[in-house]
């Protein structure tokens, strides 16, 4: 049974940061506690735990305009964070956690704001149809956490910009993800702040998690610290830089053993070429190349170089031989 | 729901059937109704060490990643590939999509016959 409610407010845009605060407070939940961890990301693509990163995200256009990739542990399809979006994590002993329940306090704070907010069937939050909070879940030893996105006024066009599909053809196991209409709260309340959706959510909390709370008795203008019976768990106890490490590595970004195989194929003054590649833990394995150019080393150059090359446009460019680079550069970078 | 009565059980719904020196492990029908569909499964590798009541691989269900714990203490003999490609067995035959094979076992957790684990399966309804 939950008797103590912390709240936990990442000062950091950072998502590896985040995400790492998000597993350190994991590990600390204890029995009978619940964390409700607040926080948001700065222009962030966060992939499901068994995402293939290339096939979900641009991962090249979102690097060069000063984006990140993220990689969460919990299950579901991509997602795109920017400081338009605030994020929630209830943590909690797996004897605690109650989806329902967790779900409840979601609505009522959208509730209170004027919020329609409905249920889907994937436990999504929709308002009007359209979806403004993915959620998903992790559990591990004991412990498990539902967090999800709560879009307040995120750049919709960002999130066309950085979730659009591969150019490339890509054959990959792993787990897709599904394709919703989205729609920000700020369509419903024009003067919604990430502040005031936080401060609903606590409040929600509070009401759901401590019997006998009204919070209609409470003065108009509280401040939920000195209100609710709700304590703050600061950020700064927790010693994350091997977490954080951990989220910002290549090896867990493009590294997972997930195999797959893509294609590119265009047309060039000097030719059409077509490149297969079968990459694993995010390394090209082989490659085949099929051109009509004049050039007959082209093909078995290509072949030789790629292999043990990460895809990544940064290791591609530098592995490519000089000759016809930039083509050669702009036809790989259709699968990054 | 379906807890065949040769199958031994954990409190964490994993099964187990012990053949001479091998365990073989999977996850209980109740476990499988209680994820949802499966869409994907990371498994440990031949030879990698498992420890009883320790996780040791994990599955994907409707956008939750749950740890798969081990019912033994031991060396990984086997691995069902088939379960890479179609993790859906899990959901539609999940006393015959075995998930991995344990030989020289060392350790146990605490196991359940079938009786004692419908009981704790009603409980936890």
């Amino acid at each position: 049974m939950i008797e103590r409610l912390l709240v936990c407010r990442s000062g950091s845009f950072d998502p590896y940061h985040n995400l790492a605060l998000e597993e350190a407070l994991l590990h600390r939940v204890g029995k009978g506690e619940l964390i409700l961890y607040l926080w948001q990301n700065e222009r962030t693509v966060v992939i499901g735990k068994n995402q293939n990163p290339w096939k979900e995200c641009r991962t090249a256009l979102l690097n060069e305009e000063g984006g990140h990739l993220a990689r969460r542990l919990s299950g579901g399809g991509a997602v795109f964070h920017d400081l338009g979006n605030l994020n929630f994590t209830f943590l909690m002993s797996a004897e605690d956690y109650d989806l329902p329940r967790q779900l409840t306090v979601l609505e009522k704070a959208c509730q209170s704001l004027g919020i329609p907010a409905q249920r889907s069937g994937r436990n999504d939050l929709l308002a009007d149809g359209r979806k403004f909070s993915g959620n998903a879940f992790y559990s591990h030893g004991g412990k498990s956490y539902h967090h999800g996105t709560l879009m307040v006024d995120v750049d919709m066009e960002k999130v066309q910009r950085y979730l659009s599909p591969s150019k490339a053809k890509l054959a990959a196991k792993g787990v897709d993800s599904v394709r919703s209409r989205v729609v920000n709260l700020k369509e419903f309340v024009p003067d919604l702040t990430i502040e005031r959706l936080s401060d609903a959510l606590i409040a929600a909390l509070a009401e759901v998690y401590v019997p006998n709370l009204s919070l209609r008795d409470q003065c108009a203008h509280w401040s939920w610290q000195s209100v609710l019976p709700v304590q703050t768990l600061s950020a700064d106890e927790f010693d994350l830089s091997e977490l954080t490490a951990k989220y910002a590595s290549d090896a867990w970004l493009y590294g997972p053993k997930l195999p797959f195989t893509l294609s590119v194929e265009d047309r060039f003054p000097w030719g059409g070429v077509e490149i297969q590649l079968n990459v694993n833990e995010g390394v090209i394995r082989a490659a085949k190349v099929y051109t009509d150019a004049m050039d007959e080393t082209l093909a078995p150059r290509l072949e030789a170089v790629l292999p043990g090359i990460p895809l990544r446009s940064e290791a591609l460019s530098a592995a490519l031989p000089e000759q016809q680079k930039d083509e050669l550069l702009s036809l790989l970078r259709k699968a990054l | 729901m379906s807890i065949p009565n040769e199958l031994r059980y954990t409190k964490s719904h994993e099964w187990i059937k012990e053949e001479g020196d091998i365990a073989i492990v999977g996850i209980t029908d109740f476990a499988q109704n209680a994820l949802g569909d499966v869409v994907f499964i990371n498994l440990p590798e031949a030879g990698d060490e498992v420890v009883a009541g320790e996780s040791f691989g994990d599955v994907e269900s409707v956008k939750a990643v749950s740890d798969l714990l081990s019912p033994v203490s031991g060396i990984v003999k086997a691995v069902n590939e088939e379960l890479i490609d179609a993790p859906e067995m899990l959901n539609s035959d999940p006393y015959g999509a075995w998930i991995i094979k344990v030989e020289q076992v060392t350790d146990r957790e605490e196991l359940l016959d079938a009786d004692d684990y419908e009981a704790l399966c009603a409980e936890e309804g």
